[in-house]
């Protein structure tokens, strides 16, 4: 009935026994959300401490468990979740989001590095009704659960998003959107995504980064991907069409004409001038 | 309807000039067009990004910085001037100083350019200072010794980095670069070379002692030419690209902060200038060079025989920004400016002086006119009585008593009876009143005004002819809102201020030794 779940579950942990938790890897997303306790686990060999209300995030491929493998004593819900790796892809066939909004949110997903959320709640309440659906077999109980699975989503990008931007002033937000963009330059990437990953809504974003960078937020992308290929177009040993794809142009064709328009020289010319003579 | 078309027609025919104004400044690029008559037909700006991957380190991306100036260049074009048909009569620059860029045989960057706020060179500056010869070198070059200086920062490479001098054929500033882009030459104008600290400001030859100092030759920097100059043809490709013809005249035009003083119509002693950004000054011009035994004022060339001379700070809008950051209230996370707007109306509510809480900003140490780079915020004189309007207005005092303090060691060397303000910190209105207050003189403000693109506007049409001299443009320049002090005011800051520079001075071994912890 729902393949893309693996495991869901519930404990209440009243006795500590060795080799209850072992740190593993998975392929799933895994969501563990804490109902009362303290728990010191280690994400990707780095220790954190989990209360009351606080989510952990398990990104695919990911190290998670407990550095001595024992599962401490409280009361935890957790659901593991099939994922695609690849970062263009959606969250799966099971989800009604569209499919922009899919990949936008499973980008902000496994772009993100802080695995621990605090205080959200909301996490475990969404938890406990997939929970009561699937026990309680009613009807539409398939897509209500195929629902929740999206709200779990939802709203763990926009706390997340949010969490991610408490610096509260939009050129730090900024800063850290470029590094994003930087690091994936070759990624197509859509408003949406840039706009999720600033932690705000299209129209606020796009308003945003006009204000503050007198461009749209694909014409600065551009300026971005111009500026890196113009580096490579100086190195002999890459050619224009990896150079094209590397900075996330569709094709040397796109590259070549978006070039010229800004700089006049095709890629071509551009490199013939510039080429180190050694 | 057809008459309407006729005439619509013989405008065409007639051909308007513009002057197009690019200003290649900290975070971004400012693209300005005049018409003839100094009136703003349009403007574009671009945002570059300023990376630090190491925490004294401050750099740009020059092609990056090349790319978004191209861009918002051709917005404007397109936008704006091509539409209604204007004819761009010239394009004239302007740049923040004090960058280096090192290229090698082919022109290509080495790396990024090291900005002005990169403090690498921090050892590589206390130990030229700490000599006689920094003493020959600051009297020759009129810049200041500092990390800033490309001077310094030319010797950090030499001394750190010693693969990338060796394959550095020549240093440049960022719009030495830009312009060698446009046009295929290498050039430095007088105002951006008065700026890097190896440029002999009587002479106007580069420095023999200078130049040992950073372990180079003249042959590697470029031509020096005066701000006027203007350079040769843009190339085909961007002729094309942008749509302009090939007797548009490239300016090379001067630094930003010889360009704000020019557009702020200061042009006579007298008269000083205060910049309040993230980072501040306080500037005059004069015809003479302005002699500091404590080597702490800047001396930077406009043209042959004028001098702009000052005192920057550090600490400006970016220490009040901090603070509302820490301690305001945020009803939407963005937006910093409404909260600083809420804060600065709470301040407007405590007496001048803040009731005896004294701030001095040092957060991001300080150059003029302590120079102190290991120098720390502190609040003094906190008793129980203070709530947080207070530290609020105490922060505003201490930002502004630090701009009084490089003004008052100006006024020891010249006169001022009139001061001009600028920027987005000080042109805040209880800002620009607090500055009036504090000097006891009468300020200028102008609001949203660019006077570096204006300044640069007029060095592109006294270039042209249209006036006579700088001089000439400078009194073109309208004088808007003045803001009276209030001597009852300015009294009760000079209490506090007395403190305020004495703890400056005062607490420099506090400030050396928890520098060193």
């Amino acid at each position: 009935m729902f393949p893309h779940i693996v495991e869901l579950g519930a404990k209440k942990n009243q006795a500590i026994h060795l080799n209850s938790f072992p740190q593993s890897v998975s392929e799933c997303i895994r969501i563990y959300f804490i109902n009362d306790g303290k728990f010191e686990w280690s994400i990707n060999d780095e220790s954190f401490i989990l209360y009351p209300s606080d989510v952990a995030l398990i990104m695919p491929d990911t190290k998670f468990g407990n550095e001595k493998g024992v599962l401490e004593i409280g009361s935890i819900s957790w659901i593991h979740v099939k994922a695609h790796k690849k970062e263009n892809a959606d969250l799966g066939k099971w989800s009604s989001l569209s499919e922009t909004e899919s990949q936008a949110i499973n980008k902000v997903l496994l772009m993100n590095n802080i695995p621990v959320l605090s205080k959200l709640s909301e996490a475990g309440r969404i938890l406990r009704y997939i929970y009561d659906e699937i026990n309680n077999q009613e009807i539409g109980y398939t897509t209500r659960v195929n629902q929740l699975i999206d709200e779990l989503f939802i709203i763990i990008t926009r706390h997340l998003t949010k969490q991610n931007n408490r610096a509260r002033d939009f050129p730090k937000v900024f800063m850290q959107l470029e590094q994003a963009l930087r690091q994936n330059l070759s990624y197509q990437w859509t408003v949406e995504e840039m706009a999720a990953i600033a932690g705000m809504g299209t129209t606020l974003f796009n308003e945003r980064v006009k204000n503050f960078t007198g461009f749209t937020p694909l014409n600065y992308l551009i300026n971005i991907r111009i500026s890196e290929a113009i580096k490579s177009l100086k190195k002999a040993d890459v050619s224009i069409t990896d150079i094209a794809l590397d900075t996330g142009f569709y094709s040397s064709q796109h590259f070549s004409t978006t070039f010229k328009k800004l700089t006049g020289y095709t890629p071509s010319e551009f490199r013939k001038n510039n080429l180190s003579r050694d | 309807m057809s008459s309407e078309k006729i005439i619509y027609q013989e405008i065409n025919f007639h051909i308007m000039k513009c002057i197009i104004t690019i200003e290649l400044g900290t975070n971004a690029v400012r693209v300005f067009a005049f018409d003839l008559n100094g009136n703003v037909i349009g403007s574009q700006r671009g945002y570059y990004p300023t990376f630090h991957t190491e925490p004294d380190y401050s750099e740009q991306d020059p092609d990056q910085m090349f790319i978004t100036m191209l861009y918002a260049l051709k917005n404007l074009l397109n936008e704006h001037i091509h539409p209604k048909k204007y004819k761009v009569a010239s394009i004239c620059f302007s740049a923040s100083m004090h960058s280096v860029l090192a290229v090698d045989k082919n022109g290509n960057p080495l790396g990024n350019a090291i900005t002005w706020s990169d403090n690498r060179a921090k050892k590589e500056a206390q130990k030229l200072k700490a000599s006689a010869l920094g003493k020959t070198i600051y009297t020759a070059t009129g810049t200041p010794l500092h990390p800033m200086s490309p001077l310094m920062k030319i010797a950090w490479i030499k001394n750190n980095d010693k693969e990338r001098f060796k394959q550095t054929s020549k240093f440049l500033s960022i719009k030495s670069y830009i312009i060698k882009q446009l046009t295929d030459e290498y050039i430095i104008d007088y105002s951006i070379a008065s700026a890097t600290g190896l440029l002999n400001i009587h002479k106007i030859k580069w420095d023999a002692e200078a130049l040992k100092f950073a372990g180079i030759t003249s042959a590697m920097l470029p031509d020096l030419v005066p701000v006027f100059t203007p350079l040769g043809k843009l190339k085909k490709a961007y002729q094309s690209s942008l749509g302009l013809s090939a007797d548009t005249k490239i300016i090379v035009g001067s630094s930003d902060g010889c360009m704000a003083i020019l557009g702020d119509g200061v042009k006579n002693e007298g008269k000083a200038t205060i910049t309040i950004e993230d980072s501040g000054a306080v500037r005059m011009m004069g015809d003479k060079v302005l002699k500091d035994e404590k080597q702490r004022f800047f001396n930077y060339l406009l043209t042959e025989g004028r001098y702009v001379s000052g005192g920057p700070t550090n600490n400006g809008g970016v220490i009040f920004e901090w603070f509302t950051r820490q301690f305001g209230d945020f009803k939407n996370p963005f937006d910093i400016e409404f909260s600083m707007q809420d804060l600065i109306t709470e301040a407007s509510k405590v007496p001048p002086g803040s009731q005896g809480l004294i701030f001095l900003p040092y957060l991001l140490g300080e150059r003029a006119p302590i120079w102190n780079a290991n120098a720390r915020g502190v609040y003094f004189g906190l008793n129980i009585t203070h709530e947080r309007k207070h530290f609020i207005r105490a922060t505003i005092e201490g930002i502004l008593y630090e701009i009084y303090s490089i003004g008052k060691t100006l006024e020891e060397n010249r006169g001022i009876k009139q001061l001009s303000v600028n920027g987005s910190f000080a042109n805040i209105p209880f800002c620009t009143q607090m500055i009036a207050d504090v000097f006891d003189k009468p300020v200028h403000l102008r609001q949203n005004f660019h006077s570096v693109s204006f300044g640069a506007f007029l060095v592109a049409a006294t270039e042209m002819g249209i006036y006579k001299n700088l001089d000439e443009a400078a009194k073109t320049v309208v004088l808007p809102d003045e803001y009276l002090p209030e001597k009852q005011n300015h009294n009760a800051y000079m209490k506090y201020f007395k403190i305020f520079e004495r703890l400056s001075t005062k607490l420099a071994p506090e400030f050396a030794e928890i520098a060193n912890l």
